[in-house]
């Protein structure tokens, strides 16, 4: 438990430092990071118990000492949903990317653009899109060739 | 206003129609009322079950004073009503106002007659919400609806209050009966709590009463048609805060902070609005002006100890209603006919109006207060009011003020009366005005004869108007009152009032002059705050949006880590000395997977290079891999194998798609951010203090040991991991596996753009 611990420890530090980079795609893998160490507390928090597999052999009725199966149970499916985020996550980012030719998360503010006015939310205008190269990019790229 | 849309609308039959019948049910209703008066005593009860487990009933009770306020709400609404029908006739909004103002008849008829405090309530907010649509008339005109915001925002706060108080009030009497409570006002004013309730109730009336602060809403609800101003804004509505007090004074008028708190209040608002209406040139302000300065005046009465302030309260309540409801019926046929309320502009109408002239003349003089009046007789009460208490020296002085109203009254009501009407104009442009007709004539003419008819016999009133002062004084006191009592003193005092009026009138130009230019009122007073707030509640909101949504990423997730790590941390140090148990050493398998993690996360932060980096986050995968395959959990370290491997290949594939990106700007950030170095490091810390922590709890395997038992006999299978999965948790399964198809539909159209980026950049 002691190393499963410590582990969880580097692995949750690693993933919030990468996750609160500007680089985007450190970002996601900082998310990705903290998605692994979450299986893992859940597998903690079932308790590190005999390693005999929960699966009752051919002729037998009854358990002797297995590892628990209800925080595996979990686990299984969190791995392949964390796999899937990650992998849209990685999409996403390179199309980003790729459209605004800029990893860093200070400049893709298409959706939360700075504020021009005390008082009124900012809208999307052409001199905004100056600003903000990405949206200019974004733009372009939707141009027919 | 009415004149505007004059010639363009016709209206409908089913329009005419309607004015008609709601006119008529006014009259029909207000002469049953007079019925039922001279058939039946007082108190008329009336009581329903509403909601009987909340111990809520539809009670209502109608004694002397609540019939004085039917009566003016019956009587005057019945000429409103008529009036509005002429005056709007052209007006395609006349049905629309007509039946808002039939709701807001019933709406005060309920507040007047309730007898349980919550109905009260109800209605109250009733009549404020229908003053807020009828101030909304013109909402096309930004002014009307700042002035319809106002009133409701001021009327609608006060409403908070008066809720609070009339509950507190429930809560300390223990009945929600208006009536019980009034019995036991006298144990109840010696409650520690009631100071409390009463200053929310007193507030609440305040906000409605427009006194002081408050007053400024009552001038800017002008934005109303005439007939809604001389309805809502003159003689009922604003009334409502006057009469609660009333009927709490039967009860409470003892304690002897009534008179300390609404003697004062009273004086001032009186005093105030009747200088401030030296400042207005609109005819409807100016007497808009002069009506807070009534209010102001009724509250100062209601303050005052004696038999004869009561009677005082309930005379000048009527005669106001009966002077002023005219006066803003004349000012609503001059703008008519004129065009225009503004008093340099107006001048020599009684040619044109001479109706309109007659009615003015009538209500001007027994606003005046000039002998065989209506308003006489009130001063007159007024007058033995004030000498008929002795008790507080002091209040007597301050009451004293109420001269100076009484002389600015007088003055008012000459602009209103005579100014108008026969002062000679400087040019005479109005020559073509004329009478609106009988509807718009009439009305005005019947309340102000009313104001001198009672003025003329005054055993007409007096009957009812003891009744009301009764209903205000505890054990049937006031039995023996009688109006005009007061000889050549009150004679004196009138003619002193008149000689002073007829003075500032005669100054009225260079009062105003002088008065116009000092701001202070608009800038400093509540007004200015209210403004101030109005305008600041957006900036505040907008600050406080920007100073949470920001739009920077690692912000937001320094943010969630501070808050996961904070009640962990608060945990921890509230926690002292837990028992972590033994902790053996680790067995090797498990130590080389967790080395195996810890290297693939550490070398993450560290790696410049994006194929190192995603590389290195793989290594985490395949560690957790090898301690899921030691821990007894062989499907899970498997399908982390497959993830991981599939995932190398998905690695492989972006850093292809990546190196496409050309004229990237990459961001340049420190090597170390020590501020994220110091937030990773406490979360890490904390999530593992978490984790050891769980593990030193005792261990509660019920759900396990069920799932364990269960698969074989119930799901006939040796997998638990997959029977849990696929059998006893089918559905969610189902969900999850949806999750995964529909991320991976909504990564398509990204993979084909990619793509299709790719294949212009080669062409």
């Amino acid at each position: 438990m002691l190393a499963l611990a410590l582990a969880l420890a580097v692995t949750c530090a690693a993933g919030a430092y990468l996750a609160t980079s500007r680089d985007v795609l450190r970002a996601v893998i900082g998310l990705s990071l903290l998605g692994s160490a979450v299986n893992l507390v859940l597998l903690a928090a079932g308790r590190l118990g005999p390693s005999a597999p929960p699966i009752l052999e051919e002729g037998r009725s009854a358990f002797g000492a297995v590892a628990n199966p209800l925080p595996q149970a979990l686990v299984l499916t969190a791995i392949v949903i964390g796999f899937a985020l990650t992998c849209f996550a990685l999409v996403l980012v390179l199309r980003l990317m790729q459209a605004a030719r800029v990893d860093d998360t200070a400049q893709l503010r298409f959706a939360e653009p700075p504020a021009v006015d005390t008082v009124k939310p900012p809208e999307e205008s052409d001199e905004l899109a100056e600003r903000t190269d990405g949206a200019a990019a974004l733009r372009r790229r939707d141009e027919p060739c | 206003m009415g004149a505007a849309s004059n010639e363009l609308h016709r209206p409908s039959t089913g329009s005419r129609a309607f004015a008609a019948l709601v006119c008529l049910a006014a009259w029909v209703v207000f002469a049953l009322l007079l019925v039922e008066l001279a058939r039946r005593p007082f108190p008329w009860q009336f009581s329903r079950a509403w909601a009987p487990s909340l111990g809520l009933e539809f009670a209502l009770r109608v004694d002397g004073l609540s019939a004085l306020m039917l009566l003016l709400i019956t009587g005057v609404g019945a000429c409103v009503f008529t009036y509005a029908a002429g005056y709007l006739a052209h007006d395609p909004r006349r049905t629309r106002i007509l039946a808002q103002l039939s709701l807001f008849l019933v709406a005060m008829v309920g507040c007047v007659s309730a007898d349980n405090v919550l109905l009260l309530f109800l209605c109250w907010e009733a009549t404020s919400l229908l003053s807020f649509l009828l101030v909304g008339t013109n909402y096309q005109d930004e002014d009307a609806r700042k002035s319809a915001q106002q009133a409701l925002f001021i009327t609608g706060v006060g409403g908070l209050f008066l809720l609070a108080g009339l509950l507190l009030l429930a809560q300390l009497g223990g009945s929600h009966s208006l009536a019980v409570l009034l019995a036991r006002g006298p144990e109840l004013v010696s409650e520690p709590l009631f100071p409390y309730a009463f200053a929310a109730l007193v507030i609440g009336c305040m906000t409605k009463s427009a006194q002081f602060p408050f007053h400024f809403w009552l001038p800017n609800a002008m934005a109303a048609p005439t007939p809604v101003s001389a309805y809502l804004h003159s003689a009922t509505m604003v009334k409502l805060g006057v009469y609660l007090l009333a009927r709490l004074h039967v009860g409470f008028g003892a304690w002897p902070g009534w008179a300390l708190t609404l003697v004062p209040i009273g004086a001032l608002t009186a005093t105030w609005a009747m200088v401030l209406a030296l400042r207005e040139r609109d005819l409807k302000r100016i007497l808009a002006r002069s009506t807070v300065g009534a209010l102001g005046t009724l509250f100062m009465l209601i303050g005052l100890p004696g038999e004869g302030a009561a009677l005082a309260t309930v005379a000048f309540l009527l005669a106001h209603a009966l002077y002023k409801a005219p006066l803003f019926f004349v000012a609503g046929n001059v703008d008519h006919a004129v065009g225009t309320r503004i008093i340099d502009r107006l001048g020599g109408l009684r040619h044109a109006l001479p109706f309109s002239a007659a009615a003015a003349l009538l209500a001007g003089v027994s606003m005046a207060g000039v002998p065989l009046s209506f308003g006489y007789l009130a001063k007159d009460a007024i007058k033995a009011a004030k000498s008929g208490s002795d008790t507080l020296p002091w209040l007597l002085t301050v009451a004293q003020s109420n001269r100076v109203v009484a002389a600015l009254s007088v003055a008012v009501a000459a602009v209103a009366a005579v100014r108008v009407f026969w002062k000679h104009p400087g040019v005479n442009e109005h020559c073509d005005a004329r009478e609106g007709g009988a509807a718009m004539v009439l009305p005005p003419l019947a309340l102000a004869c009313a104001g001198i008819v009672f003025g003329l016999f005054p055993g007409l009133i007096e009957p009812l108007l003891v009744q009301a002062a009764g209903a205000m004084l505890p054990g049937g006191a006031g039995a023996q009152l009688t109006l005009g009592q007061g000889g050549s003193e009150v004679l004196a005092a009138a003619t002193l009032a008149l000689a002073l009026g007829a003075l500032a009138y005669f100054a009225w130009d260079p009062l105003h002059r002088l008065l116009e230019r000092r701001l202070f009122d608009d800038r400093f007073a509540l007004a200015g705050l209210y403004r101030a707030g109005l305008d600041g509640l957006p900036r505040l909101a907008a600050f406080c949006t920007r100073a949470v949504q920001h739009g920077r990423l690692p912000e937001y997730v320094a943010l969630i880590l501070a808050l996961a790590i904070a009640p962990i941390a608060a945990a921890v140090w509230c926690a002292d000395g837990v028992d972590l148990g033994p902790l053996p050493a680790p067995e090797l398998a498990h130590a080389g997977a967790a080395a195996l993690i810890a290297a693939g996360a550490l070398s993450a932060c560290f790696v410049t290079s994006r194929l190192l980096l995603l590389l290195a986050s793989g290594l985490v995968g395949y560690g957790s891999a090898v301690l899921f395959l030691f821990s007894g959990a062989p499907d899970l370290a498997f399908t982390q194998f497959v993830v991981e491997s599939v995932f190398v290949v998905v690695v492989a594939s972006s850093l292809l798609a990546m190196r496409r990106v050309t004229h990237l700007r990459s961001v340049v950030e420190p090597r170390v951010r020590p501020l994220a170095a110091v937030l990773s490091l406490a979360f890490g810390a904390a999530i593992a203090a978490l984790v050891l922590w769980v593990a030193a709890q005792p261990f509660d395997a019920a759900t396990s040991e069920y799932f364990k038992s269960a698969a074989l006999p119930q799901a006939h299978g040796r997998n638990v991991v997959n029977v849990v999965i696929v059998d006893f948790r089918g559905l969610d399964t189902l969900g999850e596996s949806a999750v995964v198809l529909f991320s991976f539909l909504a990564a398509l159209p990204l993979l084909q753009a990619l793509r299709g980026a790719r294949g212009r950049n080669a062409a």
